[in-house]
């Protein structure tokens, strides 16, 4: 089992890297590791029909962008038909290039989904609550005990539906569900009740008192702040004006968590180890980044920079852009080699 | 006004400001940068702006209102809202249709804006979780349910002024209020995907285009694409509420004791 | 040792205190049981121990306590937590994990506890409870009685030096019950713990008890040895009421200790019932061969027996004999092989809701099925649902077999436990059906409830309608049971006469037989008054 942590770093670096190009041939490749991926991962916990459910989504998705693509957007040189232009919005040229955009689209937005299924395939719920910070206990509380009591909740409701059915309830009109939310409503704000005594009675105390409302302050300035970096770069703003507010921005949310979390006396029972190979995938991964990082801002990979515009033509492809394309099947490599 | 409350109520403002400003930014932005890449980060970076701003909603949720009641109240409250939506899957005929929202709209409307956002932005998060579903466009998710509870305080506002409570006229006001949200809820998340859909130069969603046309671009693709949708979903609504509601709010005034809410929500 | 001085508690908004001036001391190392009708404030009076009184429910309290040198009322619920432990009632509602382990850790997350300390005491405590082996199961895998161990568990882990437990038997079988006051007993000595549990099966605790904690509305709350508060309850278990008949003092606690009689006369109503009433009552529902399956597993297996007008059919079993699914199956809500006749028709003839019709259906929490605004609102509702007209029916008449005449227009829900029972039974009944089924109708139901139960049943005996009572309570059954039908493994064990059942099989005996065997005697009223004793 692979460290949760190493996942949400691989989640990142390959997220970054499909959201950095629009070439097809690299994003094609992308999926085609993430398919791999997610189909060793759903082998393994036995769901069925994992790819064939993702390859009908990314499908679709290129089906809609594509369709939506040519018919609003009629940039582009090699016409295909043309819709009269008093048609509103529609009117104008059906060309091949703004096709072809709109399958990249659609290519962006399959690898996106299918990248999360995989991480919620890789890690439990339990890894992806345990991730919440500690400044957040008191809802990361709420979100278990709502998950553990989502299953009794259903019996419950099926308790109550087969009893009132008995007693002669049609269960046809949206009115004959009534007699089932309301004692469900009922007793299981008893329930709530009864748990709440349960945790006091366990020592789970009200929240840390932050009547300073200090950190509250610096966390919706930490926001204001990546808030303004984006602005300004969206705004084509220079980049050392952006960046450092981004930085600032995060640091500031960072911190103020990280305060926040020391405050709590809280200790946690479970504990994910670092293995070796979570060390090594880590390494390799931050490798890619930072190499990544360096190629862009040197300009050295403008094969990421496809457009089908104005002429369709071939992508151009790298060596390195192909190597980066590697980087899904990265974890498979390494646990297979454990 | 006592220094919690402007706290608080800055809080709110800051997160619909900035929440809602980032959803509707592609109209705004005749003047981003042109690279193609640019415009397939822009609903992450939205995400990420709406994920800062739902962190601090909980943040103050949890230094005012959150003790063990009412964590335990909100959580089986999540969890049967959860629960609902998964009969949304089992309900056959035309998508759209969420049982999700009366409880949230309820919810805010009787016991405040707070526990209004949190239940609806908890019970997309609970069950996002249970079904593995979790994406880039859950905080989007999560912030416009929340909202939906959260509005809810306005008819709470009104009926209060007008001394309507109990009247016929309350449930008319809430059926409606569900049935603007059921067309709301599409538009905004919406606003979510569009960019994706359509980015970079020359799309459906241009840098280049002025505002106006842009937004006339998007109703455009809405009518398109989401429409039916949330129709099904506006109509479920108003029937559910007026259903619903006399009922579930009896239960809730049976509660609120229990529960001794020590702030409005 | 815990020390109550001049305790006084009332609930927010009410005028009424739940007790005043309460005095009490109890000794380290004691087990106390907590004993009075619902609703007496016994479940009050051990929250304050904890601090869970006044700290989480509000209110008002006056006087002292003192626990092992700390106050409660000062210190509150979380200090306290280092000190008292506490079970409660309903396993499911005091969950906050699903895996077992994760539960057991809370406090010790709680607490502030290092990771190694509570890798440590977990496993410890795990060894003690003797649920090792299970520790990374899911809560919901787990039978009752484990999770109410796990419950224990968790309230052990902090090393407190006082165990409260609030009735924690009530929803389990007696199987379970008994495996779970045996462990309390067992860690008590082991650990030298001071127990206070609140029970209404005493039986199994009395042999022992050091203390009994008696609250009465009368009284107010004493507290002694059971030898002392004994002859004060209200509701004692059978042997000691059969004691108390016969006069022998002092009381004996368990049937071993109870002196041996000399039988001079032959007992009373020796009338033995077979499979088959003595009269010849016209049958209302056939089964014969019923099978059925659930997931693949054979629940049920070639199971027949008939049920009679005006009779009271008790069916009993281990948890899982599939007596749940034989409900199930008459109603035609699952699929099973085999015929099921009822009222002369064979029921796969039948529209389910013609069946409907004729048997109504008391769930294991009747709640599931209050929702109206009144009493009497929920008996129109089943009329509706049945097709019937509300028009011209006296439901004020209707209500007082079920002791609910006067509360008509009141809200079900504000009702008591008992009251909330009798309310759904009313409404399940209202369209007049000739069968009733009620599964596990006592369950952590006191004695008054019970009673007045025994009365409608009698009522709708004479009536002629037919009952069939699913229980685990071996001593309410023996009181008003015609028949007994045994499940086992899905298997027809017995069928017969109470005075078989509830001597032959060693499980089901009454505390009445253990005493007198042979005799045929299964309830204290079946005693001949003039008994020779040695």
């Amino acid at each position: 089992m692979i460290h949760s942590i190493v996942w949400m770093i691989w989640l990142l670096v390959v997220m970054v890297f499909i959201l950095s190009t629009r070439n097809p041939i690299y994003l094609g490749l992308i999926l085609v590791g993430l398919l791999f991926l997610g189909h060793r991962l759903a082998r393994e916990k036995k769901i069925k029909n994992w790819v064939l459910a993702n390859l009908r989504f990314l499908l679709t998705m290129i089906l809609l962008s594509t369709l939506i693509n040519g018919f609003f957007s009629h940039v582009g040189q090699t016409i295909l038909f043309t819709i009269p232009q008093k048609w509103p919005l529609i009117g104008g040229n059906f060309t091949l290039e703004s096709l072809v955009y709109g399958v990249i689209n659609g290519l962006v937005i399959g690898a996106l989904y299918i990248l999360f299924n995989i991480i919620n395939l890789a890690l439990s719920i339990k890894q992806l609550t345990r991730m919440i910070p500690r400044a957040f206990h008191p809802i990361t509380m709420m979100v278990t005990i709502s998950l553990t009591f989502f299953p009794s909740i259903q019996k419950r409701a099926r308790e109550i539906k087969e009893a009132q059915m008995i007693r002669g309830n049609p269960m046809k009109k949206i009115v004959d569900w009534l007699p089932i939310l309301i004692p469900l409503l009922v007793t299981s704000l008893e329930n709530a009740f009864l748990l709440a005594e349960s945790m006091t009675t366990r020592g789970f105390h009200q929240p840390i008192d932050l009547r300073a409302p200090g950190n509250l302050i610096s966390l919706i300035l930490g926001t204001f702040f990546v808030f303004s970096g984006w602005m300004m770069h969206l705004f084509n703003y220079p980049r050392y004006l952006s960046a450092p507010l981004f930085v600032i921005g995060f640091g500031l949310i960072l911190l103020t968590l990280m305060a926040v979390g020391k405050h709590s006396k809280i200790t946690r029972y479970h504990h994910e180890e670092w293995k070796p190979m979570d060390i090594m995938i880590t390494i390799i991964i931050a490798l890619y980044l930072v190499i990544f990082i360096y190629l862009r801002w040197a300009d050295g990979l403008p094969s990421l920079n496809y457009s089908p515009y104005p002429y369709l033509s071939m992508p151009a492809l790298q060596t390195i852009g192909l190597l980066f394309c590697i980087l899904p099947f990265v974890p498979m490599i390494i646990k297979r080699h454990d | 006004m006592n220094s919690t409350r402007l706290l608080r109520l800055a809080t709110d403002l800051i997160v619909i400001f900035l929440g809602l400003f980032s959803l509707t930014s592609p109209f705004f932005f005749t003047q981003a940068r042109d690279i193609d890449n640019q415009a397939a980060a822009f609903p992450i970076m939205v995400s990420l702006i709406i994920l800062l701003c739902l962190m601090i909603v909980i943040f103050e949720a949890q230094t005012s209102l959150l003790d063990s009641k009412m964590i335990a109240f909100l959580a089986v409250l999540t969890a049967i809202n959860a629960g609902l939506r998964f009969l949304e899957n089992a309900i056959p005929g035309p998508g759209g249709f969420s049982p999700i929202f009366f409880l949230i709209i309820l919810s805010g409307y009787y016991f405040g804006s707070r526990i209004g956002f949190l239940v609806g932005a908890m019970t997309l998060l609970v069950s996002a979780i249970i079904t593995g579903g979790i994406g880039p466009w859950l905080p989007g998710q999560m912030i416009t349910a929340g909202w939906v509870g959260q509005s809810a305080i306005i008819l709470t506002f009104l009926v209060d002024k007008f001394a309507w409570r109990g009247k016929p006229v309350e449930i008319i006001l809430l059926s409606g209020f569900g049935g603007l949200w059921g067309i709301l809820y599409g538009v905004i998340m919406n606003l979510w995907f569009w960019p994706f859909l359509g980015a970079g130069a020359g799309q459906t969603f241009s840098h280049t285009a002025g505002a106006l046309e842009n937004l006339q671009r998007y109703v455009a693709y809405y009518l398109a694409t989401s429409l039916v949708w949330d129709i099904t979903r506006t109509v479920g609504n108003i029937l559910i509420i007026s259903i619903m509601t006399t009922s579930v709010l009896k239960v809730f005034q049976r509660f609120k004791q229990r529960f001794s809410f020590q702030i409005q929500g | 040792m815990i020390k109550f001085t001049d305790l006084t508690y009332r609930y927010p908004l009410r005028s009424q205190a739940v007790f005043e001036d309460v005095n009490l001391e109890i000794n380290a190392g004691t087990l106390t049981l907590v004993t009075g009708a619902s609703g007496s404030g016994k479940s009050t009076l051990l929250r304050c121990i904890n601090g869970l009184v006044p700290h989480f429910s509000g209110g008002t309290i006056a006087g002292k306590i003192q626990v092992f040198g700390s106050d409660p009322i000062v210190e509150g619920v979380e200090v306290m937590a280092h000190k008292v432990g506490f079970v409660f009632q309903e396993p499911e509602s005091q969950f906050v994990f699903d895996v077992i382990e994760d539960e057991i850790a809370f406090s010790l997350e709680n607490a502030g506890v290092s990771r190694q300390e509570m890798e440590r005491r977990i496993q410890e405590v795990l060894q003690m409870v003797r649920l090792s082996p299970l520790r990374k199961k899911n809560l919901s895998e787990i039978s009752g009685g484990e999770q109410q161990k796990v419950a224990i568990a968790s309230a052990l882990v902090t090393q407190p030096l006082v165990l409260i437990l609030d009735e924690p038997t009530s929803q389990l079988d007696p199987v379970s019950a008994d495996e779970v006051l045996k462990f309390v007993i067992e860690l008590k000595n082991h650990l030298n713990l001071t127990v206070l549990i609140s029970e209404h099966r005493l039986e199994r605790l009395l042999p022992y008890t050091d203390l009994i904690l008696n609250l009465s509305a009368e009284r107010g709350a004493i507290i002694g040895k059971p030898q002392e508060i004994l002859p004060l309850m209200y509701q004692v278990p059978p042997i000691v009421e059969i004691a108390q008949r016969l006069k022998i003092s002092p009381l004996p606690l368990t049937p071993p200790t109870f002196p041996q009689v000399k039988l001079s006369h032959k007992p009373l109503k020796q009338i033995e019932k077979h499979c088959k009433p003595q009269d010849a009552r016209p049958v209302c529902l056939e089964i014969n061969g019923l099978s059925a399956r659930l997931n693949d597993q054979l629940i049920l297996d070639e199971v027949s027996f008939n049920l009679h007008q005006s009779e009271i059919l008790v069916l009993m079993g281990p948890n899982g004999a599939g007596k749940t699914t034989l409900l199930r199956s008459v109603l035609k809500m699952i699929p099973h092989s085999g015929k099921v006749t009822l009222m002369g028709t064979d029921t796969n003839n039948l529209q389910f809701a013609e069946i409907i019709q004729e048997i109504a259906y008391l769930p294991q929490n009747p709640n599931d099925l209050l929702f109206a605004e009144s009493v009497i609102e929920e008996l129109k509702i089943t009329l509706k649902n049945h097709g019937k007209v509300a028009e011209g029916v006296n439901f004020h008449d209707f209500l007082k077999p079920f002791d609910l005449g006067h509360l008509g227009d009141q809200y079900p829900r504000d009702l008591s436990v008992g009251e909330r029972q009798r309310t759904a039974l009313a409404a399940v009944t209202v369209h007049d059906p000739r069968i009733i089924f009620l599964d596990e109708p006592t369950r952590g139901m006191d004695y008054d409830v019970k009673k007045r139960l025994n009365f409608l049943f009698h009522h709708w005996r004479q009536l002629g309608k037919a009952i069939l009572l699913i229980t685990h309570d071996v001593e309410f059954a023996a009181l008003l049971a015609d028949r007994v039908v045994i499940l086992e493994n899905g298997k027809l064990l017995f069928c017969g006469a109470p005075r078989t059942a509830f001597s032959k099989f060693p499980a089901y005996q009454t505390q009445t037989v253990r005493v007198f065997p042979g005799t045929g005697w299964i309830t204290p009223d079946d005693i001949a008054p003039d008994l020779d004793l040695q």
